[in-house]
Order: C-alpha cells, then structure tokens, then sequence
C-alpha cells in the first residue's frame, strides 16, 4: 500500500516535471509577433507573408466560386474566364514568378462560402481573394471572415446593391443601380407608363428591383417575386399578363427566363419585354423559339466591343472554348489580371500593400459608380444584336472598359 | 493494480467497433497535431472546423434525442436550426428590421423560446402521424418557414439576410477585448514553419469556448434527461408505442416535450452560427442542412449521444474535407459533383455494412445505479440495433 | 385571367406529378419505405430521353407537334430509368435489412449519386429537347384556355399511362399479385406468389413511370441536374396527401396538389393576400390539415 502511494507520488511528480519541462522548452519557440508585425488590432495573422512567394514559389491568390448549387451556370463560365487570364498572366510571369489560384466551392451558400472564405484566408493565407458570385455570398463572406482583415475581397459576379454599402467589397461586375436606372429610363423612354415587374427572390433580384422601383416614376402594376428553380412559371405569367401593364421586367436568371419566355409563348402572351442583364445569354437564345423575344431590351454590362484588347480576350476565348465569352467571364478575367497587376506593383505580397495597389490599377470600387455620368447616345441599328446605345461609363479597368448598353434581342 | 493494467484491460473490454474508432480518432487526432505543429495546418481554420463540427454535432444531438431515444423522424432540422439563427440575429443585430440591440444572451434566450413555441406549432398536427408521414410532413412545415422567413421582408429583411450580428461576447467586461488584448503569439516548433496567433486566432477561441458550453450543457442535460425516468418511457414509445399507452402513457405528451427539448437544441446550434458568423439569410434554411444531420446521426448511431457527436465530426469533415481534394488536380472530374457523389456512395456503404452506426449505443444506455453493487459486469455487447450483424 | 386558364395549367402539371407520385407510391406500398431518389429518377429518364432523342432525331413525321423520335425517346427514357432502378435495387436494396427508415436514408445517399453522375456527365446548366415550342390552340382561347399540342400530348400521355396501370392492376395477373403484396405481404407469400419477382416488376413500373414523368417535366420546362430534386417535395406530399398504400390515392393527391399549386392566384382574386410566391406553402399546410383530420391520407389504409 504504502509503495502503491509511492509509487503514485513517483508518478505524479514525473507528469508534473515533464509538464513544466515541456512547457519550459515550447516557451524557448514561442516569441511575440506583437513587434515585428505588430499584431495589436489590424488582426494581421493572415497576411499571408508565409505563402506568398518572396524569392521561391508563385503567387497564390484565393477565389470563391459557385460551382455547385444553383448558381453554378455562373461558376462554370467564370472559371473559363479564370483559366483564360491565368494562362496568359504565367506566360509573362509576375516578378518572375508563377500566378496560382486556388480556388474553393461555395456551393452557391452562405455558409458554403464563409467556410470557402475561412479556408483560404486562414489555411492558405491568401492576401487576396476573388468572391463570391452570390451578392448574399460576398457579403456574408466579408462580414465573417474579409472585414477584420487586410486580405482584399473582390467580387466577380455581384451585382446586387447592397454591396456598395460596404466600402472594402470590391467588386469588377457593376453595381446592379445603373441597371435599374437605365431600365427605369429605357422603358420610361419607350412611352410606357406602366409596368409589370417580376423578379428572383433573393439578394440580386431583391436590390436591383428596390432600385428599379425608386426610380421608376409610373405605375408599377405587377410586384412580384419568384423561387429559383421551379419547375413552372405559369402563375406568374399569367398574373403579369392579367394586370394590364404591356412593358413587363424581368430581373432574373437565364433559366428562370427561358421557362417564362416558353410559357408566355406558348400561352399566347404578347408584351414588349424587358430584363436585366442576368437575364440573357446563349441559353436563352438556344432554349427559345424564333420570336418570342422579338424587340426585347435588356441592359448589361458589357465591353466596348469596338475596343482592341477585349477583341483580343474575345478571340482569346473563342479559340480556347469555341464559344463566345460571356461578360462574366470576362469579368473573372478581369479580376485576375486586376490580381496580377496589383501583386506587381506592390512592394510586398501583404494584404496592407495589395489593398493600396488594386486602387490604383482598378478604380472600380462599388461607390464609385455614378449614374450621373450616363450619357444618352443612340445610333442606327447595325443589323447585329444591339440596337441604340446608352453608355454609362463607369471606370476604367486594365483590359476592359465597363459600359451600360441596352441591347435588343432579334430573333 | 497499476494504472497500465487498468488501461489493458479497458481496451480489451471495448467492442470492436470502439476499438476500431477510437483507433482512427487517435490517429486522427494524431495527423492533426502533426499539421498544426509543422504549420500545415493553420490553428485559426481548425477551429473554425471545429466550431462547425460543433455546430453540427448539436444539432445531430437533438436530433439524436428526437430520433434515437423517442423514434420521431424529424425531417425540419434545418427549420429550427434557421429560427435559433434568427432569433439571435433579429434580436441582437443594429440593422436588423425589427427588434435589435438587445444583449446576446436576451437573444439566446428568445431564440429558445421562439423554438419551443414552434416545435409545439409543428408537433401539434404531425406528431400523432405515422412514423413517415411525420418526416414528409415535417419536411412540408420546414419549407413553409424557410418560406415565411425568405418572404415576410419586414420581418426578416428577406434574402437581404440580416448582417451586423455582434458577437456573442460583446459587452462583457473581459471577454469582448480578450482577442485584442491578448499579445499576439508566434510559436517555432519547427524551424522555418512559425505557427502565428493573432487576433483571429483568440477570436475564434472565444467562438470555440461557447460552442463547448453550448454542447457540454446539452450533452449533460441529455444525459441527465435520458437516465431518468422520463428517458424510459421514451425509450419504450419508441420501442413499442402501444405498449407504452397500454401501460397508461400519455404518449403523445412525452413525444411532445421530447421533440420540442430536441428543437432547442438545435435552435442553439443556430445561435452559435449567427454568432459565429455575424450574417444570416433565408438560405441558411435549406433543407439540405436537414439531410447532413440525419447522415451524421445514422453515421454515428441512433440513440447514443457520443454517436451523434462522433457523426457530427464525421460530416465537417466530409464536407469541408473534400475541399483538400482541390490539390489534387490530375482528378477529371470537377471536385464538386464528385463530392455530392461521394457524399452519396458513404451513405450507401455506411447502410450497407454498419446500419446501427459506427458507435451504436452499449451501456450507456444501462443505469449506473443497476451496475453498482452487482457482482458481474454486463457485457459490453449489448443492445445490438435489429438488422446488419448479430453476433458482435 | 381567367380560372378556366388556371385550372387548365393546373391540369397539366398535374399530370407530371401524377406520374411521379403514382410511381413513389406503388414502390412505397411495395418495398416499404419512402424513396428519396425517385425524383432524381425523373432526372435519369429526362438525360436518357435527351441523348436517345438527339442520337435519334425526328424520324419524319410527329404527332401533336411531337416527333415521333421524341417518343422513342420518351419509351427509352422509362426504360433507362427502369434498369437503373433495378440494378440499384439488386445491387443495394435487396440485401439489406434495415427497417423502412434505415432505407430512406439510403435512398437519400442513391439520389446524391445520381445527380452526382448526371452532373458530372452533363455539367450543371440548363439545357432542353430540340423541339420546336408551339403557340397556343386557336380555338381555346376565346374561352380563356391557352395550351399547346405539346401540352395536350403531356396530359394525353398520362393518362394513357396512368390508365394502363389501372387495367395493369385491375385485370393482370400481375396486377393482382401487386395488390396482394401491397395489402400483405406476407400473406402473399404464403400463397405462392414470388414476392422478390413482383417486387422487380413493381420497380419497372414506378421508375418506369418517373422517367416518363421526367421525360415531360423535361418538354414543359427544361433540363437540369436538379429538376426532379425540385419537384420531390411536392410529390411527396402528392403522395401523403393521397394516403400511402393507395395508387388511387397517389392519383387524386398528384392532382389535388399540381391544381393547388396552380390555382394559387385566385386567392388574391377573391381578396385573400397571399401571394404565388407561397404556392407550394400553400399546397403543404393543406397536405399537413388534411392529415389532421385523416391520419391516413385521403384515401390511404389505417396501419
């Protein structure tokens, strides 16, 4: 008994002098970062000096992508956009070095994409992230994981407006306002006072129409929001056609359009149509019948295609995929040569000095975008697809100029 | 008999099966340490892992309490999971449409009650329904939330979400500058790979702290519950429900508390989300959420706690495991639809070679009280699930 | 608006669902659990039609504005989703024997896999039949009726197909061992008939069914990954609505809920503010009210 204690004792004291000897010897390791990167409230343990490449490595940069879940149509284009600019940014190099992405799934989620955004902010440590396609997903990702850091966040595809309220989110694609603003006077201008408005329930569609109908100064004789996703539309349809208005809006995804476009067409529904520009596109095109669409306008946010360098990307593109780009990926595109650029010309690869340099090269931020600078110009129809041009300039990025235009479809 | 003894004998006393998954959550835990000492793996993301796991393993033990113990097939997981988010949010948030700025734990404390009161208005028409009606139909009343709540934009904002969400330490006197105020760490274990902890890193352990309390009041509590005399009669409602009412039962009563004691479980594994990520939106209703739980608890074993907690670890890791699977880029096929099928053949693997789980309840199902005092041990090999082996 | 042009939209969502719930039903009374792949079912049917009609093309000639290649397809599409079915029920079902629960959770890991697959093979967007969409029937339309041929043919179909099963299980032999293992199981084995080969059978018919229905939910709106996901919840609730065990049921509640969720615009016509967005809301608390009064279903059997 008495050696069962002692030897108890024995024990004991062993874990206790091991303990206090390994925690002596782990004190040897551990050092305050608080000097040398002064970690007081700037939160800087992502700052990604650790995987950024100084002298061995590439670059990584991060990007949060819808590839699964109902945005993933988006995904998928802007990972072609994606591809398409990282090849030929590492065919010049940065600094002699490599451009590498690393790109992770939101599953067109919130959760999906705070969790996409934790893990390459935190675990790869990037200093910039490309994010998100969802306008609720790039939010909810900055107010999680970007906003008490220095990493950048900038957003491909979001276009709803809330973002702009958020002054570190930038984004390449513009803010869904000048949209609604050059919808709200498109149709004004085409002598409708009156209009039938139907719109996808969630954060883009729910933006875009509050702005649409701040600015719309007739009546508004349909409201109405629908899921993504259904398997039929015909409800809405016939609502819209029931209340009257004969311009009818739709601010929604080309899936969501096409069944719309069929069930008016084949209800015998017949109104001047018009949409935003997540509305068009060459599903669209392909999955509806020759008129159904006859004289529809569509505002989107497309390049000057008179413009040398985005002939260059088309062309690009065209050869790569055998299809023409969609403006999303060119924004994609956009965002990683924006990345490169700004990586180039920063001193180091730190949040810090990467949120400093994309202000430079990209002065696109959200705020920026002012409907005041709109200048009305139409000239005569060119027999392609787009018809009188509204041109909105809204800033100068590195390869392709953003413009508003409304387009017609001729079909 | 020393101390190693003991253990030799312990080991040898466990099934199989425990043997087997206590193994690989050794192992586990083993690689773990390893990336996080080498700076592979960084410590700020493994918690955040580790909140998810927790978040997740609350609400499979609610759902655990509602299925496993008292056999109702919850299918509106994602639902209350939703309204303990937004509960929290509506109360707590500055921009929130209406109510807002109250303190976190006025939030909790509402989020609760608006789930209790909902699990009473869901279980009142489906919980006197057959087994699988009450599945389908609970899937029906999640949606018809998940609807109001993505609707009702005065209410909820509608998929604008609800952002500004304060922490849930906010405002109390140490803990809301604890991560600021502590110093900001940098540990070499290994030369050359410095693991860094800053700001976000004692931010994310406060975050890991509640969900600790979080899932060691309900496990605690569950326990009590399911010992208890109250946790018989659930357990002979779920074993033999004509039984139980022909021994004078009010059945339908004790479902009923079980169901709305197993919502608020999970409610509070949606404060913890709104807390942790301080945005919530319509989305974070989808039912899918409802499904991963239901895989982490026949995964882990219907009807033991750490069965659920086990499945819930198993999910995060599946899901956000997967994403590693991006480094391995000579895969033709896109990681994502790959991850939905791979999701799919393990749910099929696990029903088929393991349906009672990998940690099927044993004896902490047996009162203490019955052991203490009895001259043999109960076998550890007791209360096989019906169906896969029978001679474990 | 007129109700008329509701009620006939009704009509032929309806009658997809129709197809889907008669198909989720029989295999529910039969094989005894409630299988959550059976609207990624519908998928598989819909990409084999796709591939099938765009290898097959028009074959000359068509019939309410439908090639006939498109109902070759349509045979291929039901017999595709049949043979998967099977092979899933043979290679995964058949063994185990875990209680209904434990199956629809494993049919919830089968529905991933399919859409996993399709999803693979055919990416995630959105995609349709290359047949050309029709304008609404002339003549229908001062009464306030706006269908199509392609839309007369869906209908047409399945009623076809809902009235063979009738004449199937009515007056088959087939049929009537179908209705005894629905009734008891047991029973019917003692009797002599083969339960493991009607069960087969019974799976031929309710996939088959669901590919059909796919197949059509395809050519009234589009192809995508997750369009029989979508429509899942609705036929389960078609299905519950119906009352479980009842083909007759699954009929009446497919109807019931594909018209309800139509018809949701006449609530704000007679002054009830519940917008179309809750359409589908609608149809689940009627599901869950109906329930209260009849635990069973409408027409289903008391357990």
């Amino acid at each position: 008994m008495v050696d069962d204690i002692k030897r108890k004792l024995n024990r004991r004291n062993l874990i206790k002098a091991s303990g206090v000897a390994g925690i002596t010897a782990f004190a040897g390791c551990i050092s305050t970062s608080d000097d040398d990167s002064g970690d007081g409230d700037g939160g800087e343990g992502s700052d990604g000096s650790d995987s950024g490449g100084d002298e061995s490595g590439p670059y990584s940069i991060g990007m949060v992508d819808s590839l699964t879940g109902s945005l993933s149509a988006f995904g998928e284009r802007n990972q072609r956009g994606k591809d398409l600019a990282l090849g030929r940014v590492n065919e010049l190099g940065i600094n002699g070095q490599d451009l590498d992405i690393i790109v992770e799934d939101s599953g067109s989620e919130n959760q999906g994409g705070i969790s996409a955004a934790q893990k390459l902010v935190n675990q790869d440590s990037v200093p910039f992230l490309i994010g998100a396609v969802g306008s609720g997903v790039s939010i909810a990702i900055y107010e999680s994981v970007i906003q008490e850091t220095d990493v950048v966040q900038l957003s491909q595809n979001s276009t709803g407006l809330n973002l702009t309220d958020f002054p570190g989110l930038l984004r390449m694609s513009p803010t869904g306002r000048a949209q609604s603003l050059a919808l709200a006077n498109i149709i004004a201008d085409d002598g409708y006072d009156s209009v039938a408005l139907t719109y996808v329930n969630n954060d883009f569609g729910q933006s875009l129409t509050d702005a649409f109908v701040d600015a719309w100064d007739g009546e508004i004789a349909y409201n109405s929001a629908h899921d993504q996703e259904q398997s039929s539309y015909s409800s809405v349809m016939s609502e819209m056609n029931n209340s009257g208005a004969d311009a009818w809006l739709f601010i929604t995804y080309q899936a969501e359009f096409t069944t719309m476009v069929n069930e008016a067409f084949s209800s015998g529904y017949e109104a001047q149509f018009y949409g935003a520009d997540s509305a068009q596109g060459s599903g669209v095109l392909e999955g509806t019948p020759e008129g159904s669409m006859e004289g529809m306008k569509i505002t989107l946010p497309s390049a000057p295609i008179e413009q040398e360098n985005y002939q260059a990307f088309a062309s690009a593109f065209e050869e790569e995929y055998g299809q023409e780009p969609t403006s999303w990926a060119a924004y994609a595109y956009d965002c990683v040569i924006n990345a490169a650029l700004a990586i180039q010309a920063a001193d180091e690869f730190t949040g810090a000095a990467l949120q400093e340099t994309v202000g430079r090269s990209h002065d696109h931020r959200a705020s920026k975008c002012r409907p005041s600078r709109m200048r009305m110009r139409s000239s005569p129809t060119a027999g392609g697809p787009r018809t009188s041009t509204t041109r909105a300039s809204v800033a100068r990025s590195t390869s392709m100029r953003m413009a508003i235009r409304s387009a017609s479809y001729r079909s | 008999m020393s101390r190693l003894d003991n253990w030799v004998d312990y080991w040898s006393d466990l099934t199989r099966a425990e043997q087997g998954v206590t193994g690989s959550i050794a192992l586990f835990a083993a690689v773990l340490l390893v990336g996080l000492v080498t700076g592979g793996l960084n410590p700020t993301y493994f918690l955040f892992l580790v909140g998810l796991a927790g978040m997740y393993a609350l609400m499979s033990l609610g759902l655990n309490s509602q299925w496993g113990f008292s056999g109702l097939i919850n299918f509106s997981v994602a639902a209350f999971f939703g309204i303990g988010a937004y509960g929290a949010a509506l109360m707590t948030s500055d921009s929130a449409p209406i109510l807002g700025g109250f303190d976190p734990i006025l939030g909790l404390v509402v989020a609760l009650s608006l789930a209790a009161v909902m699990a009473v208005l869901i279980g009142v028409p489906t919980l006197r329904l057959r087994a699988d009606y009450l599945a389908i139909a609970s899937l029906g009343l999640a949606e018809v939330v998940r609807l109001l709540v993505l609707n009702e934009r005065q209410w909820t904002n509608g998929s604008g979400g609800v952002r500004g969400i304060p922490r849930f330490f906010d405002g109390w006197p140490v803990l809301s500058t604890f991560p600021q105020a502590m110093p900001g760490l940098e540990i070499v274990i290994i030369l050359g790979s410095p693991i860094e902890l800053g700001t976000p890193f004692y931010q994310m352990l406060l975050n890991i702290s509640l969900v600790a309390i979080f899932v060691g009041a309900s496990y605690l509590v569950l326990r009590r519950a399911h010992r208890s005399p109250w946790g018989r009669v659930l357990r002979t409602i779920r074993s033999d429900e004509d039984l139980a009412r022909a021994l004078g039962k009010n059945t339908y009563s004790f479902k009923m508390q079980s169901f709305v004691l197993g919502s608020v479980i999970m409610a509070l594994a949606g404060v913890f989300y709104a807390h942790l990520n301080l945005f919530v939106s319509p989305g974070d209703l989808n039912p899918i959420t409802t499904f991963y739980v239901w895989v982490a608890v026949i995964l882990g074993g219907s009807g033991s706690n750490r069965g659920a907690l086990f499945g819930g670890i198993v999910v995060v890791t599946i899901r956000e495991g997967t994403r590693f699977l991006n480094e391995f880029a000579w895969i033709p096929f896109d990681t994502a639809p790959l991850r939905l099928l791979m999701i799919g053949v393990l749910i099929v693997l696990v029903m088929k070679f393991r349906p009672q789980g990998i940690l099927p309840p044993q004896r902490e199902l047996i009162w203490p009280d019955a052991i203490e005092g009895s001259e043999t041990e109960p076998e550890r090999h007791t209360n096989q699930q019906p169906g896969g082996d029978t001679n474990e | 608006m007129s109700v008329l042009e509701l009620v006939a939209n009704g009509l032929i969502f309806s009658s997809i669902l129709v197809l889907g719930s008669i198909g989720l039903s029989l295999i529910y009374s039969i094989a005894n659990f409630a299988n959550f792949a059976h609207g990624d079912t519908m998928t598989v049917g819909a990409y084999s039609a796709l591939v099938t009609f765009g290898a097959v093309g028009g074959l000359g000639g068509s019939v309410l504005g439908l090639p006939y290649g498109f109902f070759v397809a349509l045979l291929v599409g039901a017999a595709m989703a049949a043979v998967v079915a099977i092979v899933t029920e043979k290679v995964v079902y058949e063994s185990l024997d875990i209680g209904s629960i434990g199956l629809l959770i494993t049919s919830i890991g089968i529905a991933f896999i399919y859409r996993g697959l399709i999803q693979i093979g055919f990416g995630a967007d959105f995609t349709r039949f290359d047949i050309v969409a029709l304008r609404p029937i002339e003549w229908l339309i001062p009464y306030g009726i706006r269908v199509t041929h392609h839309d007369v043919a869906i209908v047409i179909s399945a009623a076809v197909l809902v009235g063979g099963l009738h004449v199937l299980l009515q007056y088959t032999d087939l049929g009537r061992k179908m209705r005894a293992m629905a009734d008891n199981p047991d029973l019917a084995r003692i009797s002599g008939i083969r339960t493991k080969r009607i069960t087969l059978w019974t799976w031929v018919i309710g996939a088959g069914l669901a590919g059909a229905g796919g197949v059509f939910l395809g050519l009234f709106n589009q192809l995508a990954p997750r369009m029989g996901f979508n429509l899942l919840l609705l036929i389960f609730a078609a299905v519950i609505l119906g009352g479980i065990g009842s083909i007759y049921g699954a009929m009446l509640g497919g109807f019931l809920i594909g018209m309800i969720s139509q018809l949701t615009p006449v609530l704000e016509m007679v002054g009830i503010p519940i917008g179309i967005e809750y359409s589908n809301a609608i149809a689940f608390v009627i599901m869950v009210v109906v329930l209260l009064v009849r635990p069973t279903g409408i027409a289903g059997e008391a357990t």
